[in-house]
């Protein structure tokens, strides 16, 4: 970013703490008047170096690491982490233990959602829907707590299968909960739709289109929201989302009203899938029978070789790359995290709009540093 | 498109350039390519095989073969082949050019493999560290010899 020219411009640095994005975070905007004419992101304040920690950690520990990426996406990087490490050792996972990871990973989905709608809500002024989507939330934190054991970092994956069966009256469960949830989001949607002052913030603000985004890497919820229908589970199908019935939630506009729609239809669309998850459940083993997996052996080589998997977490695109070289700690880790070039993007998205727009925009985006920032 | 054709494609357009092709799955197609050509041959995958989509692009080190692999991942969002294309550098002075020009979101990618790994990208717009500080500039942390803990800790640059 060039310096400033004359008293007209001025440079102003939101962050490292703001409440426009969770986690440290700079935005350095250069001013002329009101309008922003250049910016220029400035990460580094908590690289926690998951990279190479991984690198020294044998693959069972792994699973503890990746949690802590984003604890928003816990379980969809255990499924990215895990998936690679089966694709690497050839591990069949049996139909159970799948149907119960995509049980919990799109309850994990919907409550990455309600927290970054949420959080969305109280940028633009309305400070009272945050507690309302945190209470919803706090539900579905319980009914994950009762399989995983624990509410945020759930460390539930293993090689091969999970780590424990549903409890006895988890349907009954869901299902209340999902009664609730159900409400609450077309409440949620009907003051998105009627309030005036929300569409005034949101409606045309921070329009991405379709090609724009395509050019810049984005991909999750701020993608669909410009037309484009590219969602892993249905594209590049695994575990087994090619057997459910489910549609990819799109919307034309690409603005910020677009992006927080698509998410309040994808909540709808995840808990369709987990009701016929829970229909369709057979029973069976948790892991593949005559191995040593789900056995407890924290040892566990891998046969040499690399693999690029990816799953679609809450915020679009996960990948992890991994070397192996037969040992029992990976060799190279790459983490492709799906904010990272959705953050890229807001230099090029906030050319030209107010300073007000900056929260609604970044805000939008449910970025999470910490991810990025890895 | 499926991942044979992209191969014949590419090998076709590139002889000199790709080797190494090899198709792993349906949907995984792997390659090598010579580092001073890499920008054409993205072009190439970007206009006219719908490779519009850089997953993630980064480096890792073999110090026993002396080289740095800078590994690029490509997708699409019209076909769901995904190629990995490897670029070996040697380890002393690694240098390639930069493919900003091409795929827009590897800048970043491409700041962080500079600061991790040593790596030069020529042409790059701004080539700066992202996620560490300045002073950590030249450490290379995420290289295989790095001493890391306790020799370099940010007690003992200070």
């Amino acid at each position: 970013m060039e310096e400033t020219v004359g008293p007209s411009e001025m440079i102003i640095h939101l962050g490292p703490q703001h409440p426009m994005l969770p986690g440290p975070f700079r935005l350095n905007a250069k001013l002329r008047g009101e309008t922003i004419v250049d910016s220029e992101v400035e990460m580094g304040y908590i690289h926690k170096g998951i990279e190479k920690i991984l690198e020294n950690k044998t693959y069972l520990q792994g699973i503890t690491i990746v949690d802590r990426i984003c604890y928003l996406e816990a379980l969809t990087n255990e499924e990215a982490y895990v998936g690679c490490v089966e694709k690497l050792a050839g591990i069949e996972v049996p139909e159970r233990a799948q149907y119960i990871r995509v049980i919990m990973e799109e309850l994990s989905r919907i409550q990455s959602h309600i927290l970054g709608m949420g959080e969305y809500a109280g940028f633009v002024g309305f400070v009272s829907m945050f507690m309302y989507t945190i209470r919803d939330r706090e539900d579905l934190m319980s009914v994950m707590d009762s399989v995983t054991g624990a509410r945020i970092t759930h460390s539930f994956l293993r090689f091969g299968g999970v780590k424990d069966d549903l409890p006895d009256g988890f349907k009954d469960d869901v299902k209340y909960v999902f009664g609730n949830l159900k409400k609450a989001i077309d409440q949620y949607e009907e003051l998105f739709s009627t309030d005036s002052i929300y569409k005034a913030r949101t409606v045309g603000v921070g329009t991405l289109t379709a090609d724009v985004a395509k050019d810049l890497g984005v991909s999750g919820p701020p993608l669909r929201a410009t037309g484009v229908a590219f969602d892993i589970r249905r594209d590049e199908p695994y575990l087994v989302y090619k057997d459910l019935d489910f549609k990819v939630c799109v919307q034309k506009a690409g603005d910020v009203y677009a992006r927080i729609q698509v998410r309040l239809d994808e909540m709808r669309e995840s808990m369709y899938i987990v009701e016929q998850c829970l229909d369709q459940i057979p029973s069976g083993p948790l892991f593949p029978e005559g191995t040593a997996y789900g056995k407890r052996s924290p040892v566990m080589r891998i046969p040499a070789g690399e693999v690029f998997h990816r799953v679609e977490a809450p915020r679009g695109e996960m990948g992890f790359y991994m070397v192996s070289d037969g040992s029992d700690k990976p060799y190279r880790v790459k983490i492709r995290g799906p904010v990272y070039p959705t953050l890229q993007t807001l230099p090029p998205l906030l050319k030209g709009v107010t300073v007000a727009d900056i929260v609604t925009i970044a805000g939008s985006m449910d970025t999470c540093t910490s991810e990025v920032d890895r | 498109m499926d991942a044979n054709s992209i191969i014949a494609s590419l090998t076709g357009k590139f002889p000199e350039d790709i080797y190494d092709a090899n198709v792993e799955s349906d949907i995984r197609v792997i390659a090598k390519v010579k580092p001073q050509n890499v920008v054409d041959v993205c072009r190439y995958l970007k206009e006219d095989l719908s490779f519009g989509h850089l997953c993630c692009e980064f480096g890792a080190d073999y110090p026993d073969r002396n080289e740095i692999e800078v590994i690029y991942i490509i997708g699409s969002y019209d076909h769901p082949v995904i190629l990995t294309m490897k670029a070996l550098l040697p380890r002393e002075n690694p240098v390639i050019e930069s493919v900003v020009p091409v795929y827009w979101n590897a800048n970043w990618y491409e700041r962080e493999t500079y600061e991790l790994f040593g790596v030069k990208y020529l042409n790059h717009p701004d080539l700066k560290p992202l996620v560490l500080p300045i002073e950590m500039l030249g450490e290379w942390p995420l290289r295989k010899d790095y001493e890391g803990f306790p020799n370099k800790t940010a007690k003992n640059l200070v």
